[in-house]
């Protein structure tokens, strides 16, 4: 037929092996994609699904214990991919096919300067020579929007910024205009608002030079803003294709459905809905489940399920579905008609935990921070040691002040830099402060937790980022959990393995998982025990710091539920800290929003997504990836730069990037806090009602409800 | 709970035994350490002399060992220049050799262990100036530091029975420790200074745990790998600084059967008429040295693997 001569790349029964301890591991079966010219698909799937490694396959670039076995087809233009020699490979990565990494700082090499590494790529993909090179360069540097391209091309890579770094690797990729570009989670490791840029970045480049993409993530709201179909992959294997809007729309497979619902949306919060999540982990690619892959995690599981593999059936043109009950599964998104015990629960509306904002007195004031400094010192150098100068330290909190409420959530969301998370630890007692005061229902608190009283140290916990580090590898859990009740609660040993179990049970772990070892529980498990050593103790404030942001989305949504109802049992306030509006949004009940060590926004969370927002959380909220291709926000795109926290700009010291800035005063002068309804408060020289003229509600909360 | 953990224990064994295997070079270290090691054990039950300085009357009897027949004959190595059976020699030396380096590795890696977590998990000033110290005594020629100890108390006088006699007899011993202490205690601090920044570290921190039991009970465990490996390489470094020593005249003393000092003996004029009482005792260092290397080398791959 013509149509696959019309395809640029033809996949079809692609197998992909990986030999582990002497075994071949399927880690790919069956893969199919047909990808037309200027087309980008989406290939969305949670660690462990074989995502990267179709990405490897399909450049023929598989690490040397992986194969692709035999019946496989992988054209390209045409050609069979597999049949061609290395060299013949080499001569296509360096016109034809091109790949964009996800971690840019290890792509680039640390030796080498940025534009001796551009130019070396150009002259080896399009023979020119190195004058003619230099000016290619600078016509794609241009392209990708980089700012003082000739600085750009003089410096090392260590010298630029995450976001400048992966602009670099894009306008490598796009030399000589491949014909086929290959993104594997480009913007994964970025902070949202220069995500947001990236984003935009691509979607131009390749409407200009009609480049296929396959674009490869864990995000969905990413494929819903840049792709124009999608693969869901899931263990492995396709459980579902389809263009972008239908799948976002109607899914068709429990697991796309799962995934879709799982994610916050922008203005769903804990009170009006709890989030729907996919129970059970994936299952090892060593033993894979005879029937569907997805049985064991389904909510529609039937008896066919776990005899049969479901067919992957082709529905509609470009439409197909690996499930045998697809017909049945016709939901509409939200609100979701599915009433299924224990899993795809209902959206019962939880009572309202708050009412009152943070400036109204509502609710007891439980710690209250006032004017908190950090500052990190900076080593001298040479002529400072001889002029006897001392440096500028690094301010990463610089004068914040804030009140917690008894049981309730305070956000705090900044891009990375802005000093949250070490204000985090400064309450926490991790870092010693460099100025300011904490107190906790009245009582000092010291500055590091080795003075701090027995009383304080129960009373505040912690929940840390990074599961795999959170807990000791060498201790059980019934070890982790039993220490902080008798050291903290002063229970007897047998008490406390009485009451370990109680905790876990209160984290939907069974009891056998006491005696199990961090390396025996997948991330979302050791997030749950890790969130119960914190509750151990019986704290009045526990601190998340990026609580759910290295879990996978069909995980995450679990783990915040289970925040939110520890959090409605125990009445335990919660400092809750992410780059991760939609999630902040979600759990928070007030937000403050903090920029370069200082906050610049606190106010009620539903107020978040309706303006006035000072300008900042205005350009924060416009970059979030929404899950709804339908939805288009109009980004308000920062430039990518931070300001050092060591060079901070004078007056607002979001002066150097606001959209809004209104002239010398913004330099000059540090902004006032102007108050706005139920305790908003905005820090900007622009009066708030100046402030919702120029700004349009950028996400419309719960439209359907 | 304990069955538990020394179910894991196990499985690390087996782990580091089924790593061993994979490697023939390692596997055949650990099966000649083992045997030195029975050698070592049951000396006096293997040696046909179980006394080393049983004197046969025919002295510089060459080897009557026969590996073609298989036979050992009456004095497999022969005998030396006084008639002493050079095969039961070898055999009893084993035994001092790995008690000497064996122990001296296990305090050094004992107190070096200690001495690095404390310094890497304390950092600051406290790490900086035991840090310096270990430096310089780094900066200083192993052999040199051994002979310039060993010279320095074996002249001092010191009362029969005192703790001071007790300790120079034993000097070896503590001229190992000194040597190796600092380098244990640079390979558990950097090792420390990775685990300190993890989060379940942090986690104890806020509970109020106190030093001694985040040290000892949430980090020790992370650093042991990296310690085995350095055990393991600290003494082969042993058992050659003995043997150096015994050949330089300042271990053991004559007529104990020490290899190094075995290989001192009959070098010079003596090698012409007795070549085997030195060439054995000799192979023997080599083969036990070697033989420690491939096996530590296993571990580490092991050890490397499982984390």
């Amino acid at each position: 037929m013509t149509a696959s001569q019309h395809n640029l790349l033809d996949v079809d029964k692609l197998t992909i092996s990986y030999q582990v301890n002497n075994r071949w591991i399927a880690a790919v079966r069956d893969f199919r994609l047909e990808l037309q010219r200027g087309q980008i698909v989406g290939l969305v799937g949670e660690s462990g699904s074989g995502k990267s490694t179709v990405a490897l396959a399909l450049m023929r670039y598989l690490s040397s214990n992986g194969r692709v076995e035999r019946g496989s087809k992988l054209t390209f233009d045409g050609e069979d991919l597999l049949r061609k020699s290395n060299a013949e490979m080499r001569r296509l990565w360096a016109k034809r096919i091109k790949f964009v990494p996800q971690n840019a700082a290890a792509a680039l090499n640390p030796s080498i300067k940025i534009g001796r590494q551009v130019t070396e790529a150009l002259q080896a993909a399009d023979g020119l020579e190195s004058h003619d090179a230099y000016q290619s360069m600078m016509r794609i540097f241009h392209d990708v929007n980089l700012v003082d391209p000739e600085r750009v091309a003089e410096r090392y890579p260590h010298g630029l910024s995450g976001g400048m770094q992966q602009r670099i690797t894009i306008a490598m990729a796009l030399i000589s205009n491949p014909e086929l570009l290959i993104m594997d989670e480009p913007t994964t490791g970025l902070d949202v608002t220069t995500e947001a840029v990236i984003l935009d970045l691509v979607r131009g480049l390749i409407a200009e030079r009609e480049t296929s993409v396959v674009y490869i993530t864990h995000n969905l709201g990413v494929v819903a803003q840049l792709c124009q179909r999608v693969v869901v992959l899931y263990a492995g294997e396709i459980m579902e294709e389809a263009k972008v809007a239908e799948l976002f729309q109607q899914p068709r497979h429990p697991y796309t459905l799962g995934l879709l619902s799982s994610v916050p949306k922008p203005g769903q919060s804990k009170g009006t809905a709890q989030l729907q999540s996919i129970a059970g982990n994936p299952p090892s690619l060593s033993r894979i489940p005879s029937g569907c892959v997805f049985a064991e995690r389904c909510p529609f599981v039937v008896d066919i399920c776990r005899e049969e593999k479901p067919p992957l059936e082709t529905l509609t043109d470009g439409r197909s579905v690996r499930c045998h009950r697809w017909q049945e599964i016709t939901p509409t998104l939200n609100p979701s008609p599915i009433k299924r015990e224990g899993l795809l629960s209902n959206n019962t509306p939880l009572p309202s935990l708050w009412g009152k904002g943070p400036g109204d007195g509502g609710g007891a004031t439980l710690m209250r921070v006032t004017d908190v400094k950090k500052y990190f010192p900076v080593e001298r150098n040479l002529r400072e040691v001889l002029g006897r100068v001392e440096p500028t330290p690094i301010r990463a909190v610089d004068g914040v002040d804030l009140q917690l409420r008894a049981g309730q959530t305070l956000g705090l969301v900044g891009e990375s830099g802005s000093g949250k998370t070490t204000l985090a630890r400064v309450i926490i007692g991790l870092e010693e402060r460099s100025g300011g005061k904490l107190e906790l229902l009245g009582m000092d608190v010291r500055n590091s937790v080795r003075e701090r009283s027995h009383d304080v140290l129960s009373k505040l916990q912690m929940v840390f980022q990074n599961p795999q580090n959170s807990l000791n590898p060498y201790l059980s859990v019934r070890q982790a959990l039993r220490r902080p009740l008798i050291k903290l609660r002063g229970f007897s040993p047998a008490q406390a393995d009485a009451e370990a179990l109680a905790l876990l049970e209160r984290v939907n772990l069974r009891a056998e998982y006491a005696d199990r070892y961090p390396d025996e529980l997948s991330g979302g498990e050791k997030q749950r025990v890790a969130i119960a050593r914190a509750f151990a103790s019986d704290p009045d404030l526990i601190i998340c710091d990026e609580p759910v942001s290295a879990l996978d989305v069909s995980v995450q949504s679990a783990v915040l539920n289970l925040l939110a109802e520890l959090q409605e049992d125990h009445g335990s306030a919660y400092l809750f800290i992410s780059h991760n509006l939609s999630v902040v949004g979600y759990l928070a009940d007030a937000i403050a929003v903090m920029y370069l060590g200082q906050l610049f926004e606190v106010g009620e969370a539903h107020e978040l997504f309706h303006p006035p927002y000072h300008p900042y959380t205005e350009a924060l909220v416009s970059a979030i990836p929404v899950v709804d291709p339908a939805h288009r926000t109009e980004r308000i795109l920062l430039s990518d730069d931070l300001p050092s926290a060591q060079n901070l700009p004078s007056g607002c010291r979001f002066h150097t990037r606001c959209p809004h800035k209104i002239g010398a005063i913004c330099a000059d002068e540090e902004p006032p806090w102007r108050a706005g309804e139920a305790g908003h408060l905005i820090r900007c020289h622009i009066p708030l009602e100046e402030l919702s003229t120029l700004q349009r509600t950028l996400v419309l909360s719960d439209k359907a409800d | 709970m304990r069955a538990l953990t020394v179910n894991r224990a196990y499985a690390a064994f087996r782990r580091t035994a089924a790593a061993q295997l994979r490697h023939p070079q390692s596997a055949l270290g650990t099966v000649l350490v083992a045997f030195f090691l029975i050698l070592a054990l049951f000396g006096r039950q293997l040696a046909p002399h179980p006394n080393p300085n049983d004197q046969s009357h025919d002295a510089r009897v060459a080897p009557t060992l026969d590996l073609g027949a298989l036979q050992l004959g009456e004095h497999p190595f022969g005998t030396d220049r006084l008639g002493r059976d050079v095969y039961s020699r070898v055999i009893l030396g084993a035994g001092s050799i790995f008690r000497i380096a064996g122990l001296g590795t296990l305090i050094s890696v004992m107190l070096g262990s200690a001495l690095g977590l404390f310094m890497g998990y304390q950092g600051g000033w406290v790490d900086e100036v035991i840090g310096r110290v270990i430096d310089a005594l780094l900066a200083i020629p192993a052999l040199l530091l051994a002979l310039v100890l060993i010279g320095i108390i074996r002249n001092l006088d010191f009362a029969a029975g005192s703790w001071q006699a007790a300790l120079a007899d034993n000097v070896i011993l503590l001229v190992i420790s000194v040597l190796y202490i600092p380098v244990v205690a640079r390979v558990a601090r950097s090792t420390t200074l990775d685990i300190k920044t993890r989060e379940f570290v942090e986690a104890a921190e806020i509970r109020g745990e106190s030093q001694f039991y985040i040290i000892f009970r949430e980090i020790l465990p992370s650093v042991i790998p990296s310690l085995v490996v350095e055990a393991s390489l600290r003494f082969s470094y042993a058992i050659f600084l003995v043997a150096s020593l015994g050949f330089l005249g300042f271990g053991a003393r004559p007529p104990s059967p020490d290899w190094g000092l075995m290989v001192n003996e009959n070098r010079g004029g003596f090698y012409q008429l007795t070549p085997w009482a030195l060439e054995f005792p000799a192979l023997a260092i080599a083969v036990l040295v070697i033989a420690v290397n491939l096996m530590s080398d296993g571990i580490r791959r092991a050890v490397q693997k499982g984390a």
